[in-house]
């Protein structure tokens, strides 16, 4: 299997250096270090498919995923961000007018980081039910709402926030400092801990209309669908990380320790579930390719292969990590370990970007269509 | 009418065709040009995400904000104006996407 540190060598290095062994410890404090992202997010590497003509890496699909596995492998939480981050910037280059998409590009690939707000108190599995509203005002617009989980929006500088707008939808960028906005951490999350998930209260925010991206009036199913097909991609990638981190400790721990004489690894029983893990990751992997050739092949098969992805790759992670955690038993007993940390942020991958189950909704649509 | 838009027209009623066959062969089905899809439960959000891909690297165009409205993916004819549009309106940072 290549080693996707050898063709991003550079850029893992940089993760490396930046996260070292402090991961467990941001785990347990709940809190990833400013300036960790804001040296990633300066080097364009929270977001590094954006093209080049805007500052960016221009990273091809592929090459964001194994930086982004490899990311996931070592913080979830930072994996996490890293994914918001991305996934604001594609809203952005995909919803934005020129103008505007140059200008917050360049600040995304500069060092400044976003977060996207979709889900609701009364809005989760069904957007369809979000109740943000963003209204035309004089010269500008106000926007009222509120959203809930948002990833990263402790440490974002702004927040596209997904809204109601005349008789479709928008998204509207909000400066974090901009009046009306509350921003209230997420206490205590199951997974990602460091992540920054966040409650965002918007009341009577005020902003220019140079705020709504592209000038609002997109469908909203077509603007969800849109941000989450890289979100999803980058989950899925994020969960061949968590599965890679748990291969490696799994492995590490059962030829390292010795019980009836033989070290674990020697015990078939245990043996087994290291099949189980390394296949778990293999097809997570396979899985995140398949997604990513098709968006770099532009291919319309993007959207259904971006909701597979996520699927196959959050329940091979998820039940991955369980095995890992099986294998090294009390040695991971503890938060902060790395296959503690993999199996509460895997659980949360099959959550987020679309629930295991609204996936398979999606899949047998597709299923059913496409055998007509 | 002039013959350039004589041409567009006839440019218009071909990718309309494109189109028509693209619809048939992907859903299986007959379909027709002013066909409502949405309507007729052929479509769901994430097709219509399959077109707007397809449409940009058949047409090479770019499909970006305020664009992506279902209403321009109701029908092949919808489709095939939204191209038109695009193809003729001049968009000076259509290629960075």
């Amino acid at each position: 299997m290549p080693a996707p540190a050898d063709a991003l060598a550079d850029e893992c290095a940089l993760v490396d250096d930046l996260v070292g062994d402090q991961a467990g410890d941001w785990d347990v404090a709940g809190r990833l270090p400013e300036p960790v992202l804001r040296k990633l997010a300066t080097a364009g590497l929270l977001c590094a498919q954006v093209p080049v003509g805007h500052g960016g890496i221009g990273m091809s699909s592929r090459r964001n995923g194994e930086l982004t596995a490899f990311t996931g492998s070592r913080c979830s939480s930072l994996r996490s961000v890293m994914t918001s981050q991305g996934m604001a910037a594609w809203a952005i280059e995909r919803l934005a007018d020129p103008g505007q998409r140059h200008g917050y590009l360049e600040e995304l690939t500069g060092g400044r980081l976003a977060a996207v707000g979709f889900s609701e108190p009364q809005a989760g599995s069904d957007l369809s039910g979000i109740e943000t509203t963003i209204r035309s005002n004089g010269d500008g617009v106000v926007v009222d709402g509120e959203k809930v989980w948002v990833t990263g929006a402790h440490y974002a500088d702004m927040i596209v926030v997904i809204g109601r707008y005349e008789d479709e939808a928008a998204a509207v960028v909000v400066p974090r400092r901009a009046r009306g906005v509350l921003v209230s951490r997420v206490v205590n999350p199951v997974g990602c801990r460091a992540a920054g998930h966040a409650t965002v209260r918007l009341e009577n925010v005020r902003l220019p209309a140079s705020a709504v991206l592209g000038g609002g009036g997109t469908a909203l199913e077509m603007l969800v669908t849109t941000a989450l097909t890289y979100g999803r991609v980058s989950v899925a990638w994020g969960c061949a990380g968590i599965l890679r981190a748990c291969l490696t400790a799994a492995v590490s721990h059962a030829t390292g320790r010795t019980q009836f004489g033989q070290p674990l690894a020697d015990h078939q029983l245990v043996a087994r579930h290291l099949a189980n893990i390394l296949v778990a990751e293999q097809v997570a992997t396979r899985a995140c390719e398949h997604a990513s050739d098709r968006w770099d092949s532009r291919s319309p098969q993007v959207g259904i292969a971006s909701v597979l992805a996520k699927h196959v790759a959050a329940s091979q992670a998820a039940s991955g990590s369980s095995t890992a955690l099986q294998v090294l038993a009390s040695a991971a007993g503890q938060d902060g370990n790395v296959v503690a940390r993999a199996y509460r942020d895997a659980k949360l991958m099959e959550i987020i970007e679309g629930t295991q189950e609204i996936c398979q909704l999606i899949l047998a649509d597709h299923a059913v269509a496409t055998a007509r | 009418m002039t013959s350039s838009d004589q041409l567009t027209d006839q440019q218009s009623a071909h990718t309309e065709q494109d189109l028509v066959s693209y619809l048939t062969g992907r859903l299986k089905t007959e379909v027709a040009a002013a066909q409502d899809l949405f309507d007729t439960g052929l479509v769901s959000s994430m097709f219509a995400m399959e077109l707007v891909v397809y449409l940009e690297q058949c047409y090479e165009v770019a499909i970006v904000g305020p664009d992506l409205k279902l209403k321009n993916f109701r029908s092949a004819r919808s489709m095939a104006a939204l191209v038109h549009r695009l193809k003729t309106t001049v968009t000076p940072d259509a290629g960075a996407g």
